[in-house]
């Protein structure tokens, strides 16, 4: 037992070592010059050297990913090539706000996706059931980018009910949870939901009906159980994976909301990396996706205990 | 707040919160009678506030003119005539006649940083080392990368007495003083009491300018408040405060502006403006030294080395349609400058639509519908200043096919174009194109030719991108340059000028008008002719 | 493990290699009883024809611009589904479009099927510490969510159709070679495998009989249901700016270019997604019918 959980909280180790080379080799991928985002174009040569040296692009490229590493350790992301602020704040200050928007949309998929699979799987091969599925799949298929433009056109350009950009009236360090932010959050948020609905509602659905046709099921029926105990039952051997489910699902939202926050201008992690693209800003770009992939790294790790501690089996496997 | 109340009508229902939300939308600008003015801008982030901004020209109109000064300060008075200079943190300045790479500067006296600390040589001394002394304490490269490139003639300076300064040239320039509107001061005190620590400054930064920096969320906001002490009382803002957004996405402007979150916008999108107009909000234009081209590349084996097929392509665009195509929110360049400007001067080629007379000059050079021009263009999906550059190009394509010239684009963020402009057409990262499409101000005569056509100007050295060797050229350009005497030097640049279009030296297309898009509450802005704006004046009403 | 594959193909042969065309036929008789995985299938048929033949059916040129009628709306005669900001017919770009939009789908999955499958039949096949090896290396790519993976690497190598299809790619290559090699390891240590090589045969022949034939169609299965996902993603990098580039007709990057338009013209614009979700949601009911019909469970 405790073997396992040793070896699985061991095994991050190797895991988080090869993501961090991974982030860093980024640079050396990119075709780009690094300088061309530091210094303006028109700066003259001896700025260009100057700059260079002062940022250490002109050091072996060993020598920058040892010191890469020894300062990522110490929380040290380097400094934004656009704008020389630390990338360990800017990448922080995003992260909350793309917190904010993965949490939120988490609630609404999860709530929808246990509400929808536990009614199609009750009522299995029903139109409702076949609705529900129908619905489930078009929540995975849909391009959630687009889905979000036709939610603008909708609530902001045609009924102007809610807007559809930015966080907030102030900056989202002021963020509350007051509806003159609220307002800002729901069309993203409603977006961004509809994948985690989809999964959640197909596991939900699959595990509800598998076991609803077990024999004891039936024979707890016969007996005439409350029905109420029944879903009970239903909810207590669901749950855990619904949650599971769920856990990995905000990692793939953390990561996955860049094409949402472009739509929405939501000042997180994913427009910071939008904007690092552009600007080939690679330092932003390094460390957003080493902090978006130690999270989910770190959430993976939880998950694994959680479900391990809640269902013995698993760790035979 | 109201905001708070409003809360309880999420709960509610639906009918509540709908009611809210529309409430929200007229009621924000009347919660007090602050005078709050909210610009979304076009940058993605906040533009460097320590004293020599970022973001090309936005950053100095937003984060430059309105915390700091220049010795020199553009006058933005004006809607109707070109914006000239005007006395700034200098009272008054000279250059010396008998050495004219010498110019002494008389400082304004009882100006103040807004922490306090008093304006005088001393200080300017520290400012300009701190982008021109690499061993100064205070040096700091990102402002010395900003605006070195920006005073091209710089030499040296000294300090004279208590109240004024020299400065020296590298060699005779009459356009110095253009030039040294974009040094902005810093106050020494300030960085001091930080430690000298410039990222602290940059979050408390201190200038002289009419508008402090009173908060700084990074790529969010930035909050500036009126300075009340600022040195010229004509200029003290009559805003209570002033918020400056960055918002690159044209789309998130224009929904910005009509939910009522931002009361003015930078550069609209020409589609959405009758929709603004619709719902009530003002469109301001004003044209102002920009200029839309294709700058050539003159190397062995480019095809606009062949003067009928430069002017061929100024007579196929349509400049009349693509007005059209923006809404009338552009003017149609038939030269560097417009035909209004003294640096004009009288080119005996005009540059109008006529694709007879293009084909008909493409024909003599033994071109054809069987064997077309061939080019490639590098161009920008974005950027500042470039307008809709997809748009404007696929119609510039369009127009040239119709006489035979095959546009093939090489199309770049903008964040690739701009630096390519400084490597020249022979760098690997312009893939054997023939032109590049950079808009620019010409605010200056250096900025406005001498950087591009002037030889000693190939790069790296400035921005002759397509290697311009001419000794003509070369020759007007320097005389401009010596000539102290603004009528004098206006006439040469003419004659430069009409030579440059008698050679069809470059592509003109368009020059941009600046739009803006506000709330009708916005009041008392006067759109100068220019790159910056004055924030001034302006007052927000009910 | 899909145990009836390998019945279904043991009836017909003492000793199973690929399953025969009786298979497949058997498969796409149960895919075309099945009217959901039908009228998908059929709809990306005539999606990919029309797509294939565009030139004839596309109603005019989907590069000519027209200045004056630009942004028209839907049903505007000459432009039944209206105009984009520079006048082209979004109909015709939208047909073109099929072509490119679906290239650069199912193009990734296509490679990451080949190469992800070559690794892990490899790994499965061979066992021991090169497998465990090649699967740890999978694993870091696990530790990153697909999207975030895909805009790192297109991010990093900069915009073009290229970068985006070897990004896609590099990001489908570890599922697909992990399922490949689950399903590997299992036919491995089936006896006729085993006996196969008692009998001397070489690896590579006993890869290419009897393994291939039983491993590639499972993880064909697999590989069918992530086109979906790769139309999404392939169109988000062109909706980004960092895949196709303008002009190119190609829905993710139409959706980028009209989104200036959403106030003027709003409902033209949403027309790309339109068809990527079709194509995407099409996908995945073939995908789940096919799996049906060859009971494969993975």
């Amino acid at each position: 037992m405790n073997n396992y959980f040793l070896k699985r909280i061991l095994y991050v180790i190797p895991i988080t070592l090869a993501v961090s080379f991974f982030c860093f080799s980024l640079v050396h991928l990119s075709p780009g010059d690094p300088m061309d985002a530091v210094v303006s174009p028109d700066a003259p040569s001896e700025v260009v050297a100057m700059v260079q040296s002062a940022y250490g692009f002109d050091r072996p490229l060993p020598e920058q990913f040892a010191l890469w590493v020894s300062r990522a350790v110490q929380g040290d992301l380097g400094l934004s090539a656009a704008n020389g602020r630390a990338v360990t704040s800017e990448v922080f200050s995003a992260l909350k706000n793309t917190l904010i928007l993965a949490i939120a949309a988490s609630m609404i998929g999860f709530t929808m996706g246990c509400t929808f699979g536990t009614l199609a799987g009750y009522f299995q091969g029903s139109w409702l059931d076949r609705l529900v599925t129908g619905f489930a799949v078009g929540g995975v298929s849909i391009p959630h980018y687009w889905l979000g433009m036709l939610l603008v056109i909708i609530f902001s350009v045609e009924l102007r009910w809610i807007p559809s950009s930015g966080a907030g009236p102030g900056s989202s360090s002021d963020w509350a949870f007051e509806w003159a932010y609220l307002r800002h959050l729901i069309l993203p948020a409603v977006t961004l939901s509809v994948i985690p609905m989809g999964v959640v509602t197909r596991t939900v659905r699959a595990m509800v009906a598998d076991i609803l046709a077990h024999e004891f099921v039936e024979a707890l029926r016969a007996k005439g159980l409350a029905e109420r105990r029944v879903f009970l039952h239903v909810v207590k051997n669901v749950a855990p994976t619904a949650l599971a489910v769920m856990g990995l699902q905000l990692g793939y939202l953390l990561g996955g909301s860049i094409l949402v926050e472009t739509v929405f201008s939501w000042p997180g992690t994913g427009l910071l990396l939008n904007n690092a693209i552009f600007q080939r800003d690679l330092p932003i770009l390094q460390g957003t996706i080493l902090v978006l992939a130690l999270f989910f790294v770190a959430l993976n790790l939880i998950v694994d205990l959680a479900q391990a501690r809640l269902d013995p089996r698993i760790q035979r496997g | 707040m109201v905001y708070n109340m409003m809360v309880t009508g999420l709960r509610r229902s639906r009918r509540i919160a709908l009611v809210s939300a529309s409430l929200a939308v007229i009621a924000t600008p009347a919660l007090s009678d602050e005078q709050v003015l909210r610009i979304a801008m076009t940058a993605s982030d906040i533009p460097l506030t320590t004293g020599q901004p970022d973001s090309g020209f936005e950053g100095y109109r937003f984060l430059g003119y309105t915390v700091y000064d220049a010795l020199i300060n553009w006058d933005m008075s004006s809607a109707d005539e070109v914006s000239g200079l005007t006395p700034g943190l200098a009272e008054s300045w000279v250059v010396d006649e008998e050495d004219r790479r010498v110019w002494t500067f008389r400082l304004r006296q009882g100006v103040t940083f807004h922490d306090g600390s008093e304006w005088n040589a001393d200080a300017a001394i520290w400012n300009l080392d701190k982008v021109y002394d690499e061993d100064s304490p205070q040096f700091d490269a990102r402002q010395a990368g900003n605006v070195r490139g920006r005073i091209p003639s710089m030499d040296g300076y000294e300090k004279i007495d208590e109240h004024s300064i020299r400065f020296t040239t590298s060699e005779p320039d009459a356009w110095f003083p253009y030039q040294l509107t974009f040094l902005l001061f810093s106050s020494p005190a300030q960085w001091e009491a930080l430690d000298g620590d410039w990222d602290e400054f940059a979050r408390q930064p201190s200038g002289t300018g009419p508008f402090k920096l009173a908060s700084l969320v990074p790529r969010e906001r930035a909050v500036l408040e009126p300075n009340p002490d600022y040195w010229d009382e004509a200029r003290v803002p009559r805003l209570d405060r002033l918020e400056l957004i960055p918002m690159p996405e044209s789309s998130s402007r224009t929904s910005a502006l009509l939910s009522g979150q931002v009361d003015w916008i930078e550069t609209p999108a020409p589609d959405a403006i009758p929709r603004m107009e619709s719902e009530g909000m003002t469109i301001t234009s004003n044209p102002y030294p920009h200029t839309w081209p294709y700058q050539f590349s003159m190397l062995e084996g480019s095809p606009w080395r062949d003067i009928n097929v430069r002017k061929a392509a100024n007579l196929a665009v349509d400049r009349e349609g693509l007005e059209a195509l923006l809404g009338g929110l552009m003017v149609p360049a038939v030269g560097t400058v417009t035909p209004d400007h003294p640096w004009f001067g009288e080119p005996d080629f005009e540059i109008r639509h006529d694709p007879e007379e293009a084909r008909r000059l493409l024909s003599d050079s033994g071109y054809g519908p069987d064997n077309p021009v061939e080019i490639k263009v590098l161009i920008s999906t974005s950027g500042s200043g470039q307008m809709q550059p997809l748009a404007m190009n696929e119609y510039i394509q369009q127009n040239l096919a119709e006489v035979g010239i095959e546009l093939d684009f090489e199309v770049l963020d903008w964040e690739s174009l701009f630096p390519n402009w400084r490597r020249g057409a022979d760098h690997q990262t312009s893939r054997d194109a023939h032109a590049t499409n950079i808009s620019f101000g010409w605010l200056d005569p250096f900025a406005a030719f001498y950087r591009f056509m002037h030889s000693s100007m190939a790069p790296p050295s400035g921005f002759n991108w397509g290697y311009m060797d001419d000794p003509e050229y070369d020759r007007l350009l320097d005389k401009a340059r010596m000539t102290f005497d603004q009528e004098e030097q206006d006439s040469i640049l003419a004659e430069f000028h009409a030579r440059m279009v008698d050679d069809a030296a470059w592509l003109w297309v368009a020059h941009d008008v600046g739009p803006r898009a506000m709330h009708p509450r916005v009041q008392g802005f006067v759109q100068a002719k220019n790159w910056f704006q004055d924030l001034t004046p302006v007052t927000v009403g009910e | 493990m899909s145990s009836s594959t390998l019945d279904a193909s043991a009836a017909h042969e003492p000793l199973p290699a690929a399953p025969t065309k009786g298979y497949w036929h058997s498969v796409f008789g149960r895919l075309s009883r099945d009217p959901v995985a039908l009228v998908a299938g059929l709809i990306l048929l005539a999606i990919l024809l029309v797509g294939l033949l565009a030139p004839w059916v596309a109603p005019v040129d989907p590069y000519a611009t027209s200045m004056l009628s630009r942004l028209q709306p839907i049903g505007s005669p000459g432009f039944w589904l209206g105009s984009d900001e520079l006048g082209r017919d979004v109909l015709s770009r939208l047909i073109y479009g099929a072509r490119l939009s679906l290239l650069i789908g199912v193009m990734p999955v296509i490679n990451a099927f080949v190469i992800g499958s070559a690794i892990g039949i490899v790994a499965g096949f061979v066992g021991g510490r090169t497998n465990t090896l090649i699967m740890r290396v999978i694993d870091v790519f696990y530790a990153f969510p697909a999207v975030l993976l895909a805009i790192a690497l297109a991010g990093a190598l900069g915009a073009g159709l290229i970068n985006s299809l070897f990004s896609l790619t590099v990001v489908f290559i570890p599922p697909i070679a992990r399922v490949a090699e689950s399903v590997t390891t299992q036919v491995r240590n089936v006896d006729y495998i085993e006996a196969a090589r008692a009998s001397g045969a070489r690896s590579l022949t006993i890869i290419q009989r009897h393994v291939l034939g039983n491993v590639l169609g499972p993880i064909f299965v697999y590989a069918t249901s992530l086109i979906s996902v790769s139309m999404i993603l392939a169109s988000g990098l062109s909706f980004l700016g960092l895949g196709a580039r303008p002009p190119m007709p190609e829905w993710g990057l139409m959706l980028n270019t009209m989104r200036d338009a959403i106030y003027v013209n709003p409902w033209v614009t949403v027309l790309p997604g339109a068809m990527i979700f079709t194509v995407s949601i099409c996908f995945n009911m073939l995908s789940d019918g096919l799996r049906t019909a060859m009971d494969v469970k993975l």
